[in-house]
């Protein structure tokens, strides 16, 4: 009985913002409210997702009590490798073989870089705070380096670009996307030995290491994931916004990591679920659409979710 | 024999944790200038009513009265201004700040504007810590003082505070004889000076050779004050657990026929020189020596956490060279380390995750915990370890410590180990669940197995042990049958260069 009380708990936080979005939602001229509205509810869902997949594997890296800033970054180096290959000419290659030579090189880039992280911080035993520090301005550097500073354009139209826009933007690709890892996700930690280890790595490294668990090749695991998951969303942020951008995804570290504490994981590690840093982002989600509905000033509407971050927290802790 | 006004008293004391009572009007009583006991199993309400008088804990109903007079006691400020101080088992002193820091911050008796003043805290920190026996200089770093020492410093601090009741929580859990005595020295001089000192403890050897009286509880109630000179181990035992037990193991067998299953030869690491003997099956060797030793140093070379520099290891007659513990379990080895809390166990996680912790590479397919087999595996090894299933989903952290330490110990066993080194298994346990572990120990020696025991008790290793391995400084200075074996003959070789 206590624990279903408890799993309620971590839902009140989401439960209090719908029905404040509920209540406070503009109507339309028909009288029925706007957030309720299936076009707004999937503008959530896809709005969401980008950060809802960073955050996934950003729950992985917070139980091994580390944490990963570099992830906006990553997400904007994608978008410009993406971009690149997209935009240049490939006479042999046809437009399917172009995209996916596209994405595969975007998220080969991100996976590598998040596994630079993961086996400077496993094998040099350095602070995952200092080395994803170092690496989200490296990162940022290089996607920046390598456009020059400029966002690379897609257009619209037909070609290869235009092509791979019209795809990966789609409200079923982008939520379809996050759905299919958030289930991935959710299961590998509760039911394999790999999810087992990442708690109990995160919940005591030096126990850890006395059961003889693979400490460094788990940590490099969940960076790399880190990496591959930003690369993801970076490849869907270009489709979305019909650009490579090398200052995209500015503070999304931050929201990331906002999603996962407020779905209940420790920072410190060792505790937390899948199906919490769900809660949070939809959370978060929820809060920012609201306030956007209700034309809320957009400096107000920070302010208005740093409130919201901490009540969500106080309201769910144990 | 009239009986003074008591120094302090605390009358039907009753806290509550979520809805479990730590304790039930619990009763006790303190004298000026006397030693008293406070015994009890784990989770009898000894530390929490320790903490209630000290003000780190605030009871729920209750009174607390000194010299006689009721008193507030709602912060460990209000216990200092009432003249109580107490030490940690897990001594709350800061390791980045230097002795002196340590005793003058939040100190009443010390103007704090001067905390910067390093002339001004050695003056102020000078005399207590030569009235404890502590030499360093009041600027040592907390974290570059051993055990011992450290434990000298907080009562320092604790005396300098004007306390005229110090609590001492399990002080000796960490200490071998040598600094365990330094500290009953200081005991009996604070006494003298009208010092009263309430002393929790589960050695009843020191209970009896330095408390004046002791209060039992029992399921947080006081079962009753009693004079030590009236009353004997076996009593108080029985009265701590409310059944009759025997203290007493003895193993009875003359192992050296067996084969041998571990040999180390001239054993060299980092804090190792030289070390050779041998480990027969079905044979229990004892590991003493002071702290600092080798002891768990030993037992992190076997285990491969400290690469072994010269010198060889042979398990079975074959080579064995751990790189890793993952190689020494492999191997067949098990480690259960010193310090159940840093080393053993992951404290958020449950009782069955932490049990299944080493083994689930066999308990998964493809990556896939099979969780029915986990569970009955571990069902049917918590039972012989008298461990009750029906905790089976509790975060370890809230089990008693002896509870933890079967786990810990299922952990181990769980992978069928042939050499299993035991790092002071029983420290800091309630008598019934040592019991339990010494019963453990046997079943495995008479499984055939090889069982290295470390201790910092030396009755506990004469019990438990075939023969009995001695160190001193990274070094074997000798080993004792167990019939031969007497505490002066181990303290003797632990403390001195033995010439071969």
């Amino acid at each position: 009985m206590i624990s279903y009380l408890r799993r309620f708990q971590s839902f009140a936080g989401l439960i209090g913002i719908l029905l404040l979005a509920i209540i406070f939602s503009p109507t339309a001229a028909d009288g029925s409210r706007i957030f309720l509205q299936p076009g707004n509810l999937t503008d959530i869902l896809r709005q969401m997702s980008l950060i809802g997949m960073m955050a996934l594997a950003m729950t992985y890296v917070i139980l091994t009590s580390g944490i990963d800033l570099s992830v906006g970054s990553i997400l904007a180096l994608s978008t410009s490798v993406v971009a690149m290959f997209l935009t240049r000419s490939y006479p042999s290659l046809g437009h399917g073989q172009q995209i996916a030579l596209s994405i595969g090189v975007a998220l080969a880039v991100s996976t590598a870089t998040g596994l630079l992280n993961g086996l400077v911080i496993a094998t040099l035993d350095l602070q995952p705070f200092v080395v994803t520090l170092a690496s989200m301005i490296g990162i940022r550097g290089l996607a920046k380096w390598l456009t020059g500073n400029a966002n690379i354009d897609i257009g619209f139209g037909q070609d290869v670009a235009a092509v791979f826009a019209d795809i990966y933007r789609q409200k079923a690709v982008v939520i379809g996307t996050y759905a299919a890892l958030a289930v991935v996700f959710g299961v590998v930690l509760a039911r394999t030995v790999f999810g087992r280890y990442v708690r109990a790595i995160g919940d005591n490294e030096r126990a850890a290491r006395y059961t003889g668990l693979p400490i460094r090749a788990i940590k490099i695991w969940v960076y790399s994931l880190s990496g591959l998951l930003s690369g993801l969303a970076g490849v869907l942020y270009a489709a979305e916004n019909h650009q490579g951008n090398p200052n995209a995804g500015v503070a999304y570290e931050l929201d990331a990591i906002a999603a996962v504490v407020i779905g209940g994981t420790r920072l410190a590690g060792g505790k937390g679920s899948i199906a919490g840093t769900i809660v949070g982002t939809l959370t978060i989600g929820v809060l920012t659409n609201m306030l956007r509905l209700n034309s809320v000033d957009s400096n107000v509407e920070m302010m208005i979710k740093a409130v919201i971050i901490v009540l969500a927290v106080a309201v769910q802790r144990r | 024999m009239p009986v003074p006004n008591p120094m302090l008293q605390a009358l039907d004391i009753t806290k509550h944790y979520g809805g479990i009572a730590a304790l039930k009007r619990a009763q006790f009583s303190l004298q000026a200038g006397e030693v008293h006991a406070l015994m009890g199993e784990n989770g009898a309400g000894k530390s929490t009513l320790a903490k209630i008088i000290a003000g780190s804990v605030r009871t729920d109903s209750g009174q607390i009265l000194i010299n006689g007079r009721p008193v507030t006691i709602a912060t460990p400020l209000d216990a200092q201004r009432h003249g109580i101080g107490i030490i940690y088992q897990e001594l709350d002193l800061f390791p980045n700040l230097t002795a002196g820091e340590n005793i003058v911050i939040r100190n009443l008796h010390f103007h704090e504007g001067s905390t910067n003043n390093w002339r001004k805290i050695d003056a102020f920190c000078r005399p207590f810590l030569d009235q404890v026996g502590l030499d360093c200089d009041s600027r040592t770093l907390a974290e570059s003082l051993p055990i011992g020492k450290l434990q000298l410093l907080a009562i320092a601090r604790a005396l300098s505070m004007n306390a005229r009741t110090i609590l001492m929580d399990e002080p000796t859990s960490a200490l071998f004889d040598d600094s365990a005595n330094r500290l009953f020295e200081r005991i009996a001089a604070l006494k003298k000076e009208g010092v009263a000192i309430v002393y929790v403890s589960h050695k009843m050897d020191e209970i009896f050779r330095i408390c004046d009286r002791v209060t039992i509880l029992r399921d947080g109630e006081t079962i009753g004050t009693f004079d030590i000179a009236d009353i004997t181990p076996a009593e108080v035992i029985r009265l701590m657990v409310g059944r009759e037990i025997d203290i007493g193991m003895s193993t009875g067998r003359t192992p050296a026929a067996a084969p041998t299953l571990l040999r180390a030869d001239h054993l060299t690491t980092s804090k190792l020189r030289d070390v050779s003997f041998e480990l027969h099956r079905g044979e229990v060797l004892g590991i003493a020596g002071l702290v600092g030793a080798g002891r768990s140093e030993l037992g992190e070379a076997l285990f491969g956490l400290d690469p072994i520099r010269s010198g060889s290891l042979e398990l079975n007659g074959r080579a064995f060279h751990p790189r890793s513990p993952r190689d020494a379990m492999n191997a067949g080895f098990a480690l259960l380390p010193e310090d159940r809390k840093l080393q053993g166990l992951m404290l958020q996680m449950s009782v069955r995750e932490n049990g299944a912790m080493g083994i689930l590479n066999r308990l998964s397919t493809v990556g896939f915990i099979r969780s029915r087999d986990e569970q009955s595996i571990l069902e049917e090894r918590f039972a012989r370890l008298a461990l009750k299933a029906s905790q089976f989903s509790s975060p370890v952290n809230s089990l008693s410590g002896g509870n933890q330490q079967k786990v810990l110990l299922a952990k181990c066993l769980l992978a069928d180990p042939q050499v299993i080194f035991l790092d002071d298994p029983a420290r800091g346990i309630d008598v019934g669940a040592k019991q339990d572990i010494y019963r453990i120990i046997r079943e495995l020696a008479a499984a055939g197995k090889g069982v290295i025991l470390v201790s910092s008790e030396l009755p506990e290793l004469l019990h438990c042990c075939d023969r009995i391995l001695v160190l001193r400084e990274g070094r074997a200075t000798a080993v004792f049958d167990a019939a031969e074996a007497t505490q002066e003959k181990i303290m003797t070789a632990a403390t001195r260069e033995v010439v071969q």
